[in-house]
């Protein structure tokens, strides 16, 4: 049922005080869905408040004043979700809400529930649960212990921690060491009334941008637009940009340990590529030779040729100019590890780089750029940082400009980057113990 | 050439499916629009299949732990070099997995399908192993395995495995272990090779924006191989009772996780499995969803988070239901469970939160349609374990409140074990 392969294109519809509104014309997908983004600058004293936000937002509204009601009118519109959270891009917080749900025509009898789902949505938004000129104190006890708890847990996973503590350590200073939901001690100080506060400061003045994507008629979605703009709007607040040049004096160099198996290698590097420069495409080719894929020279020499890991790869931080090389090794092997991880780094800065592995690399980027345009979510993502980076390239335009980057481009871009800091999660030398009680 | 055709109306998708000659079944769904093409071509065998009669011999064996998953690994090595580079030059994503039951090799591209679609069915049908190669996977395979030892979601789950089963393989890693992978040699990855890698126990999945004729017709080009014969492979008799009721294990961990399960001792297999698999999970649902008063309660006490998950993994060959998350006090957590759970066994779920969960469920179904990799990974495991996937919807229009509570009271009145990690 869906249209032929074509173009996958994005429409403005509005902009009001400071909201932009988005029509993603892509009519393949069995889903109707709404996402939003308030934007606020990532700061110390900010990021916790904003990050508990959606939390309490989604425990309730007037309309629905308990998690079971609201969550049982969700399974009766055929399971449709309503979620929201917060993240990172650059130096930008971004608080997202997000509503999905079937199209009408797979309901048992063409019900339309885009009116009653984006409803929902705006209950959550603009009714939320108050008393005493703060949020209701127990929803905001609640998920402030477990926003806590959160901040905590992000010692579970060892891949992610590793990277976030070595990207701490490198941005020291910087805003961008801030984590997308704060720190444990800022949001200690936070009140049910001083998060209120915040709330209506992001209603108001936040920047923010909603992408409408599936199959609705035209009158829903202007209901729900003039919905959206009667919530009161005010000052809208300028975002700052994330600076990305930075020259390294001196190599950091970070040991921790913790009791664990595997010993977790990461290496930050400073690009000094701003995200919607001309530069941006062939460092993503860069990344791409080095660690993006299987045909990488990490995981080639790391992983194939020594048996050092089960992975090792580069993931760059588009809006920050960020790359991060990471590997789980044994500990006896870290030395070997990065001298093999830099002598790749050297090779692309050489111009080692044969034919193949440059056209292996583009041939997956175009790929990934056709893929993207299968999935919803990954087409507002798209629009979205395009938006945020005021880039105005769309997914051809963009496929075109890695289509266009020569091995010269390549080898430009690798004289730029630096190593910034070595993270090293050591393994403490007793091994965890096991037992049944 | 023939094929058949099954029409899902309400979804406005239809499944191809073909029987080549070698006994391999092959299906293919039409997804108009979509850019990306993914193949899967898999064979029904996983970590659980450790105990068989060697293809072409009286000679039963038991392999090592984790050779289901090394020997996916080794296919990817061919004589003229890696398949992943292959791929890779093609622009194609190539990977695997190894589960349970199944191992299953695939690709996704959005150009040159033909090309990488060929190659995907001459690999899986050429092994090239040798000593060598053999030994220096035992080092990457080795970090994944230590990569998973400090995985503390991973531990919870398979301690829970280890409590539920006192014989059945299913408590085994699927990766094995740093010792039992070493017992690996290149003349057991054959034995294992050539007994489940035989076109009538393997399956092709193709999902796209492609013709039937043209996919198919690439399949009858492709398969070289002649079937082997039937699969002879052994099950311990699994008792009904608990191997243990719980078990606890220290990690570098901010608070306790837990994960707490129910075996479920009947044993089915076709449209019936996925029935019943539905039936279990609306019951969980009903239970300890998020609309549910118990996750409510729970919540509000601080006993769980939104971490909080629940699953019902049934099988032909093993089944149970599992739940479990982040807790500051698993055991608390766990009995307060067991007590709502009893009063399910004995009362059943009532009709109006049926239906209601139902149609939250039918819509699931309907988004699953919007993926690509989702569509396959599902036809393949329903045709494995008997039937269609193009059959749920049907499944879920039968599917009524009286049957529902009778797998309630068939699977809830078992004894439930309990895994916690804590943290160090």
């Amino acid at each position: 049922m869906g249209l032929p392969a074509g173009k996958t294109s994005v429409e403005k519809l509005a902009e009001k005080n400071g909201v932009q509104f988005y029509r993603i014309k892509s009519d393949k997908f069995k889903t109707t869905r709404i996402d939003l983004f308030f934007m606020d600058n990532l700061e110390r004293d900010r990021a916790s408040g904003n990050a508990l936000l959606p939390s309490i937002l989604k425990r309730g509204c007037a309309s629905y004043p308990s998690v079971t009601e609201f969550e049982r009118k969700l399974e009766e519109l055929y399971g449709a979700d309503i979620d929201g959270g917060s993240l990172k891009k650059g130096e930008t917080q971004l608080i997202s809400f997000h509503m999905s749900h079937i199209s009408d025509r797979y309901t048992l009898g063409n019900e339309k529930l885009f009116d009653e789902c984006s409803q929902l949505l705006m209950c959550i938004l603009e009714k939320p649960l108050i008393e005493e000129n703060g949020f209701k104190k127990s929803v905001f006890a609640k998920e402030r212990d477990n926003l806590i708890d959160y901040i905590r847990s992000r010692v579970n996973n060892k891949m992610r921690f590793s990277m976030t503590r070595c990207i701490e350590e490198m941005c020291e200073g910087e805003p961008y060491a801030i984590s997308e939901v704060g720190s444990e001690a800022d949001a200690l100080l936070l009140t049910p009334q001083n998060t209120l506060e915040l709330y209506r400061e992001m209603i108001q003045t936040y920047p923010a941008y909603v992408y409408i994507s599936g199959e609705v008629d035209d009158i829903s979605i202007q209901n729900f637009i003039d919905n959206f703009i009667s919530m009161g709007r005010g000052n809208i607040k300028s975002l700052k940009t994330s600076p990305v040049q930075k020259n390294v004096s001196e190599v950091k160099r970070i040991d921790e340990s913790m009791d664990v198996n595997q010993g977790k290698l990461c290496l930050g590097f400073r690009t000094q590529v701003d995200a919607c420069s001309p530069d941006y495409y062939p460092l993503v080719v860069y990344n791409g030779i080095l660690g993006g894929d299987t045909h990488s020279k990490l995981f080639q020499n790391v992983r194939e040729k020594a048996s050092l890991a089960y992975y090792a790869q580069s993931i760059l931080e588009k809006y920050k100019g960020l790359m991060i090389i990471l590997s789980g090794i044994e500990a006896e092997n870290r030395g070997k590890a990065e001298e093999i991880i830099l002598k790749q780094v050297e090779e692309m800065k050489n111009g080692n780089i044969s034919k193949e592995e440059i056209e292996a690399t583009k041939k997956a980027l175009e790929t990934g750029m056709k893929s993207m345009q299968d999935s919803q979510g990954s087409i507002v993502d798209f629009f979205m940082s395009q938006h945020l980076t005021n880039c105005t390239e769309d997914f051809d335009s963009q496929a075109e400009k890695f289509k266009s980057v020569s091995m010269d481009d390549v080898v430009r871009i690798a004289q730029n980057v630096q190593l910034d800091t070595v993270y090293f999660l050591k393994p403490n030398e007793k091994a965890s113990g096991e037992g049944n009680e | 050439m023939n094929y058949n055709t099954q029409f899902y109306e309400k979804v406005g998708e239809t499944l191809y499916e073909y029987r080549h000659e070698s006994g391999l079944k092959v299906f293919f769904v039409k997804k108009a629009g979509y850019n990306k093409k993914t193949a899967m071509f898999g064979t029904n065998y996983g970590s659980i299949d450790n105990v068989f009669k060697v293809q072409g011999s009286d000679r039963e064996i038991e392999v090592p732990d984790g050779i289901a998953h090394f020997l996916e690994h080794k296919l990817f090595e061919q004589k003229d070099g890696n398949m992943l580079d292959k791929f890779s030059r093609l622009g194609a994503s190539p990977n695997a997995f190894t589960s349970f039951t199944q191992t299953v090799y695939y690709f996704s591209c959005t150009d040159l399908f033909e090309d990488n679609f060929r190659m995907l069915l001459d690999y899986v049908q050429n092994p090239w192993l040798t000593d060598e190669n053999v030994e220096k996977e035992k080092g990457i395979i080795g970090q994944e395995i230590r990569m998973y030892e400090d995985n503390a979601e991973w531990r919870v789950f398979f301690n829970l495995l280890e409590c539920l089963y006192v014989k059945h393989p299913a408590k085994l890693e699927i990766a094995g272990s740093i010792e039992s992978i070493s017992k690996i040699t290149k003349e057991l990855l054959y034995d294992c090779y050539h007994t489940f890698y035989t076109p009538s126990n393997m399956i092709v999945v193709v999902v796209g924006d492609l013709e039937p004729e043209g996919v198919f017709s690439i399949v009858d080009d492709m398969i070289k191989f002649k079937d082997r014969g039937k699969v002879e492979k052994r099950y311990p008799d699994e008792p009904e009772e608990l191997n243990s009721e719980y078990r606890e294990q220290k990690l570098s961990v901010s608070m306790p996780l837990f994960y707490m399960g129910i075996k479920d001792n009947k044993r089915v297999s076709g449209a019936e499995l996925l029935k019943r698999r539905i039936a279990l999970s609306i019951a969980l649902n009903d239970t300890m969803g998020r609309s549910s008063t118990l996750y409510n309660r729970l919540y509000e006490e601080g006993l769980i988070n939104d971490s909080f998950r629940f699953e019902a993994s049934l099988d032909q060959a093993f089944g149970f239901v599992a739940w479990g998350g982040q807790s500051v006090d698993p055991k608390k957590t766990a009995e307060i469970i067991s007590g709502v759970l009893k009063e399910l066994a004995e009362k059943g779920i009532d009709e109006k939160s049926f239906t209601r969960i139902k149609k939250s469920y039918q819509g699931m179904y309907i988004r699953s349609f919007n993926s690509v990799d989702t569509i396959a990974r599902e036809v393949m495991d329903t045709c494995f374990n008997g039937t269609s996937y193009f059959d749920v919807g049907k499944i879920y229009e039968e599917l009524d409140v009286s049957y529902t509570n009778n797998v309630i009271r068939e699977v809830f009145n078992n004894k439930a074990a309990l895994s916690v990690i804590n943290p160090l």
